[in-house]
């Protein structure tokens, strides 16, 4: 046989390629060949969708994670621990009784468009909130109106205390908006950040562009897209085949081992707010036994239910809070398989021949879990009937909404989605007057020792009286290309910061 | 077919001549188009809006207050009676006017026209791969039906039939693009913005729906030609001395291929079906792709108008085919 490399056509095609290589390398040496590109474009893939670009008007995490501190900033802002940081505000003062936010402005920002950035912006953006519909405005109820001190002063006045303000400013209700732009928000996007909204075609791809003008470091590549993958095994092959730079929020947990193992991908595993509950209908007549749900509790096996849904990546919880709260208590001992407990505690409460429907939204850990929770549940004599609905429309309506279903499994997204067990309207049928006093301290609260400590006792009186099963908290999966650094690691239900994303070229 | 109808046609064409024929033929053919479209837009209505799930809810999502439910679904025109959205629709969707998406809030004609445009050259190109697959493998498969050549031919048309679209395309994918990396495993590039990123781009979709296609379509063309092959004219050309193959070059190809025109045409409704499956499986931007988010955020008009957009467009090929046919082919005028 013939050795290939032998042949004159091989070697002539070998060095017509060696020589094209030097010439590629000659002319990057020629710009910058060591550090990052500052013309670079990178291209990341993405599963939610955003329906369109207003926020305020449209439910889902999609558009403001691709929206806000990219394209729109507030006063202040989460940092990738989670911790409120300046933005738009270079400080702010809270007075003694915590119901006037004063804050300071910077004066060298403008929007995209040019409207400057001012005092009357954040009132006329704060007291818009009435006007949203979408993205729980009421987490903001407390905000009574704004008042401009001067150009670059304003004061956010609360008709009672509320600790958490804060934080909600740090996210998507924070917004700023030029008063002229709002009533295009579902097409167009017009903020203060560092980049610019280019085009969002066909609900594929999300086109952003480096804002030269920003006011403070400009963004690291010249420009982002957003591309949206429905699969998460698309996301993956486009990632092994070069048709996006990296995959943030990656759905594929059984592709995680394989990307370890390839050199050409780095791997990185973070944080999210989601918490994965089986929530309990605690109207139903049997159900509404706490010895009966704690039963069911401890007949779950967390960590086959965390292998089962994500291949065994993120935390197993016992309770409502996540690592990244401030008030984060690990009670996954106290609620760790037992199913000889469980068994004893549904004999004790009396409780024969239970048959319950578990509601189970389709989509893929959804339904894995709900076989690993039948399969527990049949071990302590409860029969599991399974019920696939479609999500988000079916199940927000008739699980949700009519608080129709006996069991049911659902990751809430939404950050600190602990406050949630204050609210005896929701559909767990959840409502303690014990643990609604500990959210109103906490809300009332003015440093944070007390507000921590307040929340972990109502966090004590959720676990107690258990609405709900806590089975795990989400992993944040981001797998990154050769070259591509400054990912989000985090995903703190806020924006996905993309400004810090550099591409060596 | 039923005696009644060729003999009112044959006194038809005593009456007005082959023209007035032809006319009526085709007239009638038109007017059953429209009554279908018609009652096909009052089933898609009545079957969507028995759908369960929540528009405004899908819409706003987990934390929608009641009040917003409402407003959301006063400013749509939800809260009306059935009849009056159906017959607002319909002559909105007669018009041109599709109404306005509930999800992206943007004109539904428009989002529909920019996905038709993407899924009509995804189908095209399997169309044409199919063609170009069934016709000389169908042929051949025919002429050398009891050698082994032709059962192998045989055999994997039969497998081809069997294979599912998605899982031509996954088969494709795993292949071509994460095995070889010869192609990218997703995307769509618009032809004026980059036309090698689009053949690129369009190779393995277009060979997932063609490759299936031209499976079947092959069983197809095999049968016209061997039925063909029987005919009277082609035992007189081969005992005028013509060897098989000239003569079924010569006569019998061009007899066998209005059968196989017709199962196309049948096809295509098929191959647009398998494109709203392809094009979620290569992430493009079509019919397909938007259909599904569509239903996902249940914006019920942009769904309505997608349906009804691949419904006209198959009814409007078969009626195309339809009517070449009769203009072709005489005996057809007064058979049906």
């Amino acid at each position: 046989m013939r050795n290939p490399h032998r042949h004159p056509l091989a070697a002539a095609l070998a060095l017509g390629a060696l020589g094209l290589t030097a010439c590629s390398a000659g002319s990057e040496d020629g710009a910058d060949s060591a550090g990052p590109a500052q013309d670079a474009s990178v291209s990341i893939g993405l599963a939610a969708v955003p329906a369109n670009l207003d926020y305020t008007t449209t439910g889902g995490a999609a558009i403001f994670e691709a929206l806000l501190y990219n394209v729109y900033e507030g006063l202040v802002r989460l940092d990738d621990d989670g911790e409120v940081q300046p933005l738009l505000a270079e400080s702010w003062e809270i007075s003694e009784d915590g119901t006037e936010y004063t804050f300071t402005l910077r004066d060298d920002v403008t929007f995209h468009d040019g409207t400057p950035f001012d005092a009357e912006i954040v009132k006329f953006s704060l007291e818009r909130l009435d006007e949203w519909t979408a993205n729980t405005p009421d987490n903001l109820a407390a905000i009574d109106s704004v008042e401009v001190e001067s150009p670059t002063e304003a004061t956010v006045v609360l008709s009672e205390p509320d600790y958490d303000a804060l934080y909600w400013l740090a996210g998507p209700l924070g917004t700023m908006f030029a008063p002229d732009s709002v009533d295009d928000l579902a097409s167009e996007a017009n903020g203060t950040g560092p980049f610019t909204f280019e085009s969002y075609e066909n609900a594929v791809q999300l086109d952003l562009a480096r804002n030269e003008d920003y006011w403070a470091e400009p963004a690291g590549v010249a420009e982002a897209s957003l591309v949206y993958y429905s699969d998460a095994a698309a996301a993956a092959n486009a990632l092994r085949t070069d048709g996006v730079d990296a995959v943030l929020r990656a759905e594929a947990y059984d592709q995680v081992e394989s990307f370890e193992g390839d050199e050409r991908f780095e791997v990185s595993i973070g944080d999210t707010q989601s918490v994965v509950v089986l929530p309990m209908n605690n109207d139903h007549p049997q159900l509404s036994d706490p010895q009966v749900r704690e039963a069911i509790s401890l007949a779950i096996d967390k960590e086959a239910v965390l292998a089962a849904a994500a291949s065994g990546h993120g935390t197993v919880l016992g309770g409502p809070s996540v690592p990244t709260d401030p008030y984060y208590a690990d009670y996954s001992e106290e609620r760790s398989h037992d199913p000889a407990a469980a068994r004893q505690l549904l004999e004790e409460a009396g409780v024969e021949d239970l048959n319950l429907t578990f509601t189970v939204p389709n989509r893929p850990y959804a339904e894995a879990i709900a076989q690993v929770v039948q399969d527990d549940l049949g071990e302590i004599g409860i029969s599991v009937e399974l019920e696939t609905q479609e999500f988000p429309a079916v199940w927000v309506e008739r699980t949700m909404t009519d608080q129709d279903y006996d069991l049911t499994v659902v990751s809430h997204v939404e950050p600190r989605n602990m406050i949630s067990y204050d609210d005896p309207d929701y559909y767990w049928g959840y409502d303690s007057a014990e643990a609604s006093e500990h959210f109103s301290e906490a809300r009332a609260a003015t440093d944070d020792a007390d507000y921590a400590e307040a929340m972990e006792a109502a966090a004590d009186q959720v676990v107690e009286d258990a609405p709900g099963v806590w089975l795990y908290n989400s992993p944040n999966i981001v797998i990154s290309g050769e070259g591509v650094d400054g990912l989000p690691q985090n995903d703190l239900g806020v924006g996905m910061d993309l400004s810090e994303i550099t591409v060596n070229q | 077919m039923s005696t009644a109808s060729v003999s009112t046609d044959a006194v038809g064409s005593a009456g007005r001549g082959a023209g007035g024929v032809l006319a009526v033929a085709v007239l009638r053919r038109i007017g059953v188009f429209v009554l279908t479209v018609l009652v096909a837009s009052l089933v898609v209505f009545a079957l969507l809006n028995v759908l369960p799930g929540d528009v405004a809810r899908a819409q706003l999502g987990m934390n929608a207050s009641d009040a917003d439910v409402a407003q959301f679904r006063a400013e749509h025109g939800l809260d009306r009676p059935l009849p009056v959205q159906y017959l607002g629709w319909i002559t909105g969707f007669l018009t041109g006017d599709m109404g306005t998406s509930y999800s992206s809030r943007t004109p539904v004609a428009l989002q529909v026209f920019d996905a038709l445009q993407v899924s009509l050259i995804l189908v095209g190109a399997g169309i044409l791969i199919a063609v170009l697959i069934a016709l000389p493998l169908g042929t051949l498969a025919a002429v050398r039906q009891n050698r082994p050549d032709g059962a192998l031919l045989s055999a994997l048309s039969q497998v081809g039939i069997a294979v599912p679209n998605f899982l031509a395309g996954l088969l494709l994918i795993s292949i071509f693009a994460v095995g070889l990396g010869w192609l990218p495993s997703g995307g769509w590039t618009a032809p004026a913005e980059g036309f090698g990123d689009f053949l690129r781009q369009l190779t393995l979709p277009a060979l997932a729906l063609g490759l299936v296609r031209g499976a079947i379509l092959s069983r197809y063309t095999r049968a016209a030609v061997l039925e063909v092959m029987r005919e009277d004219f082609m035992r007189t050309a081969r005992a005028k001395g013509l060897m098989p193959a000239a003569a079924l070059r010569r006569h019998g190809l061009r007899n066998a291929l209005v059968p196989v025109v017709t199962v196309t045409s049948v096809e295509f409704s098929a191959l647009v079906i398998g494109a709203v499956v392809i094009e979620t499986v290569f992430v493009i931007p079509g019919l397909g792709s938007l259909l599904m988010r569509a239903v996902d955020n249940r914006d019920l008009i942009q769904v309505q108008a997608i349906v009804m957009c691949v419904v006209v467009l198959v009814l409007l090929v078969n009626l195309l085919v339809d009517i070449t046919r009769t203009l072709i082919d005489p005996r057809l005028r007064s058979t049906r």
